[in-house]
């Protein structure tokens, strides 16, 4: 069992820099599921992540209950990630230009899978973000609304409005996918 | 007497043509532009486009990028040779009647690979109103990666009955489905459904 | 748990399960950008974050609600300030390009209106992010159009969709503009 959260918050505030770096290893993949599927693509996950990363450090001051670091790290990730998503269209980015890319951008597997994979994407790219982002939180990262409260400063009640509008919207939109 | 009167005829047409042709070549100064070995080339195919009676100034405009962004004479030459040849094959498929940004826009759509049939189908189904539009939305949608066929379908599925505004907010909608990781193919035809089921019947 | 659920909804859910794995490459990049940056301290901010009392007379109140408006009135007009005036023709629509460049130090746009010369529409920078922006106005048409920066690498506009011809190796953007046939 390795260190806890508290503690390596602790160290680095105490002027271990390099402890951080284990907060980052712990962290990595499970934010960077959620960045990526509120983000669609690899590239801006990876830079909100960063992002969220450093951000997270700078302001490790404000980190009140570092037992709690996870949930205050998924946060400052949640905001990173809308202001990825509203910049989006305004940043140089060449990939969607590039058709070589675009033949890359299905994840590996039989074709199958790859198809699928596709309508997820497309599926929750149709998502309002506010809609996607309650739903991933719920039922994707599977917190609790209380904490999803905290992190996005929606009320529970409105939370769960967005979440059964994804549920609904998602079946909606897999069935026209049926007919393409 | 008749021979003076042939030989200053054929000074006086001379003189015209000598003329008419410096005129031409003066016409677009913006020419003086090219070196000294694309610009004979390219007035030359400028003249006889323009004799044609099609649109000049995308082959003019043609020109001028390759300048600035430094390409050399032969591919200047080459891509002012193939946008004349879309203009004209844009004519034949929209009609006599297209406007020169019609045209500039249907060179551009057979470029991306509209067949004319396509075309002329667009004619047809927008009437007397523009096709300039339609075609463009055609031509953004492939660069996009949306499929020839696919985007074909789309736009002719949708000339008919929607505006010019409609056209471009569809298009604005698949680019935003295919920005965020969407198949294009599937976002044009997940998208043409619900505009054709949104579609309102007011006049293109 | 997904009684409610169709099964397809049900099958997403599973899908996007799935672990992921990032790039560990990443956390070298993070390392790399916090040993630039100051320890995080609780001192420095306990002291930020600190209740004092400051006595203020009335007329110091005034002087600074004064300031205040004055630096809100700025800029405010600053940000209505309309772009500059466009010919006086109304089949002509002004039309804002931007661009996010931070690390040039020259944006021109370039493009069949302005028949392609790079020195006719130098881009403004509007803030220190790196927002480059340029109006021009333009008739209806299409035209094609790309940006040059620092003189020396064309870029095809991010937000636009691409011009289909690449026949000078470097790439271009294209903006319809409707409103009329002609």
């Amino acid at each position: 069992m390795g260190t806890s959260d508290a503690a390596l918050v602790r160290r680095v505030r105490a002027g271990d820099t390099d402890a951080y770096a284990d907060l980052v290893a712990r962290y990595r993949d499970r934010l960077g599921r959620y960045a990526l599927h509120m983000l669609g693509n690899r590239e801006d996950a990876e830079e909100a992540l960063q992002d969220a990363f450093v951000r997270a450090y700078r302001s490790l001051a404000r980190c009140e209950d570092p037992e709690r670091f996870g949930a205050w790290l998924y946060g400052i990730l949640v905001n990173r990630c809308r202001t990825t998503g509203a910049r989006v269209a305004r940043r140089a980015r060449r990939f969607v230009h590039d058709p070589a890319a675009l033949e890359t951008t299905s994840l590996p597997g039989p074709a199958d899978q790859t198809e699928w994979d596709d309508v997820v994407r497309w599926a929750l790219a149709r998502l309002a973000p506010e809609s996607r982002e309650a739903f991933l939180l719920k039922h994707v990262e599977e917190l609790e609304y209380e904490d999803i409260a905290q992190l996005t400063g929606a009320g529970v009640s409105a939370l769960k409005m967005r979440v059964k509008r994804a549920r609904e919207q998602l079946q909606a939109i897999l069935r026209e996918a049926e007919h393409v | 007497m008749t021979r003076l009167v042939t030989r200053d005829v054929v000074a006086l047409l001379g003189g015209v043509l000598v003329m008419t042709r410096a005129v031409a070549q003066q016409t677009d100064a913006r020419l003086e532009r090219l070196d000294e070995t694309t610009r004979p080339a390219v007035i030359a195919i400028v003249d006889s486009v323009r004799a044609a009676g099609l649109p000049v100034n995308p082959l003019v405009e043609r020109a001028l990028e390759g300048a600035t962004k430094g390409a050399p004479p032969d591919v200047i030459v080459a891509a002012v040779r193939r946008l004349a040849g879309d203009l004209g094959r844009a004519r034949d498929a929209l009609g006599p009647g297209a406007t020169a940004i019609e045209l500039n826009a249907g060179a551009e759509a057979l470029r991306a690979g509209a067949g004319p049939d396509v075309l002329a189908r667009l004619r047809r189904a927008r009437g007397r109103q523009s096709v300039t539009m339609a075609l463009a939305v055609f031509t953004d949608l492939v660069a996009r990666g949306v499929p020839v066929d696919t985007a074909a379908t789309a736009v002719l599925a949708l000339a008919a009955t929607v505006r010019d505004e409609d056209l471009v907010e569809f298009r604005r909608a698949v680019e935003r489905d295919i920005a965020i990781g969407a198949p294009p193919a599937a976002a044009a035809s997940i998208r043409l459904n619900a505009a054709a089921r949104e579609a309102r019947p007011g006049r293109p | 748990m997904f009684d409610q659920f169709d099964d397809a909804v049900e099958r997403v859910v599973r899908h996007l399960r799935r672990p992921v794995s990032i790039d560990p490459a990443l956390d070298q990049r993070v390392m790399q950008k916090i040993a630039a940056l100051p320890p995080p301290s609780r001192g420095v901010w306990r002291w930020l974050t600190a209740r004092r009392e400051v006595a203020l007379s009335p007329l110091g109140a005034l002087g600074i609600a004064a300031a205040v408006a004055a630096a809100f009135i700025g800029v405010w007009r600053m940000r209505v300030t309309p772009p500059p005036a466009s010919a006086p023709d109304s089949a002509l629509h002004g039309f804002q390009f931007v661009l996010v460049e931070p690390r040039a130090v020259k944006v021109s746009l370039v493009g069949d209106f302005n028949d392609w010369d790079a020195t006719r529409t130098p881009m403004h920078r509007t803030s220190r992010d790196g927002l480059w922006s340029a109006v021009v106005s333009l008739q209806p048409g299409r035209y094609r159009y790309a940006f040059l920066i620092d003189g020396r690498h064309w870029l095809a506009d991010p937000a636009a969709p691409t011009a289909g011809d690449d026949d000078y190796g470097a790439p271009s953007s294209v903006v319809t503009v409707g409103g009329g046939g002609s």
